[in-house]
């Protein structure tokens, strides 16, 4: 029996004209790519251009891929919610600036030197406890997150829309994820900085 | 903006949800701190396990040709045409003439090795420069909005004096509706770990927060806040002592106090 590719070594495939590099991740990732582009765009044919730019983009910027900043599938994930976000804002003319500065989201551009692809792979049960707790969360919580992942906007932003004051959205956004994270249950080692 | 509250920004960075002014302050501060980039990081799995919450839906079979047929040969493509064109001539090339290429290229080797290490050394310093020329650009920013706030044709000086709580605190600041509040106070208590201060906008229809801060160890803090949009104009600013993340309405003691004439 043969071992499937790792998903680096299915990257590195592909972008040294491979064809089978790119359909192994195509295979694995196009699901969930096209589902969070789906629920973003909320249109069909709009979600699939966005998991072809998703995947181009991949190919073009393999070169920025860093393994230490997460696995391929993250990575994946956080041009798709990018892409899908600067569609929804360039068809309402929103302004792009936000996302169209830096096109990885934040927490990609802080590499960790202790990660590799296997400690970061999410399990069905970690998936599934998030979901739980997401549903858990006080509406008012859960409807300030959703403004900011799905559809882009900045926590003042969401203040405007939600009529609320900038330091109530503040504190629930935060307390959300918080909680989410919480859920998880990630291992000590990283969830807490490095005792020195 | 003290390092507690820049603290209470970095799930809302992970998420991509921050203010632009916000953003740079706090990337200038991630930058050199090790504890917001872990707690930046421990947030990337929320972002993950978000977007697999999703009902999982299947995109129509056509869009793998789409993406498997276009992308990957069109763009490969280039990337090959090198090394095949290299080798053809090759096997007509007859054997002296390939010998001679052979020592030349022997020769070359050393030249090209140096060459090499020389390009790798100078991308590190590219590199290094990049990061440095970054840091600058951070910092700059946020000296200029701090300039442009003070000098925003609508801002105002607000001095806060100590309350009974601690009647040698005292306090400035500069508000713009369109700018947001620089905010400078000294010799505030130091507070237990549980504890913060918490800056308000006093307004006629109730108190609005304006950020949650710790003083340095002698007892400075200096913060540079937004004014939330639709606010109505408040009419004086005020610090309470509020439990350590903050809270949507004032609950404790306050510690100081400025009139908006």
């Amino acid at each position: 029996m043969e071992t499937p590719l790792s998903d680096g070594d299915a990257l590195a495939a592909a972008v040294s004209g491979d064809g089978t590099g790119l359909a192994t991740l195509y295979d694995r990732y196009s699901r969930v790519v096209y589902s969070l582009a789906l629920r973003i765009v909320q249109e069909q044919a709009e979600a699939e251009d966005v998991v072809q730019e998703v995947f181009a983009q991949m190919f073009r910027q393999s070169e920025r891929y860093d393994s230490r900043r997460g696995s391929v599938s993250s990575w994946l994930l956080t041009i798709a919610r990018t892409r899908a976000i600067d569609h929804v804002r360039a068809r309402k003319r929103l302004p792009n600036g936000r996302f169209g500065r830096e096109p990885e989201a934040a927490a990609e551009n802080v590499p960790d030197p202790r990660a590799n692809q296997e400690s970061q792979t999410l399990t069905d049960e970690q998936v599934q406890r998030v979901r739980r707790a997401l549903g858990d969360l006080p509406a008012e919580q859960r409807r300030a997150l959703e403004l900011a992942y799905y559809d882009g906007l900045s926590q003042s932003e969401i203040a405007e829309r939600l009529k609320e004051p900038l330091g109530t959205v503040k504190s629930r956004i935060r307390a959300a994820m918080m909680r989410l994270r919480d859920s998880l249950e990630l291992d000590k080692r990283v969830k807490e900085p490095q005792a020195r | 903006m003290s390092h507690e509250e820049l603290r209470e920004l970095t799930s809302a960075y992970a998420l991509g949800a921050l203010d632009p002014g916000d953003r740079e302050r706090f990337e200038a501060h991630l930058a050199s701190c090790a504890e917001c980039q872990a707690e930046v990081r421990s947030f990337r799995p929320v972002m993950d396990a978000l977007a697999r919450t999703i009902d999982s839906r299947q995109p129509s079979p056509q869009l793998r040709a789409r993406v498997v047929d276009d992308i990957g040969p069109r763009e490969s493509r280039v990337q090959d045409s090198r090394p095949a064109q290299a080798f053809r001539p090759a096997t007509v090339i007859p054997w002296f003439l390939a010998t001679a290429a052979a020592i030349a290229l022997a020769a070359l080797t050393p030249y090209t090795v140096e060459l090499r290490n020389r390009t790798r050394e100078l991308a590190g310093v590219v590199r290094d420069l990049s990061a440095r020329l970054a840091e600058t650009d951070r910092q700059l920013v946020a000296a200029r909005n701090e300039v442009s706030l003070l000098a925003a044709p609508d801002v105002r000086r607000v001095d806060l004096r100590g309350q009974s709580a601690a009647p040698q605190a005292v306090a400035r600041a500069y508000l713009s509706r369109s700018r947001g509040v620089y905010f400078v106070a000294s010799d505030l208590p130091q507070v237990p770990s549980d504890k913060a201060y918490q800056l308000w906008f006093v307004t006629p229809s109730g108190p609005v927060s304006a950020s949650v801060f710790r003083p340095d160890d002698r007892g400075r803090a200096e913060i540079i806040a937004d004014v939330p949009p639709g606010m109505p104009n408040p009419n004086a600013l005020a610090v309470t002592l509020e439990p350590a993340g903050g809270v949507p309405a004032p609950t404790g003691s306050m510690y100081l106090v400025g009139p908006l004439n």
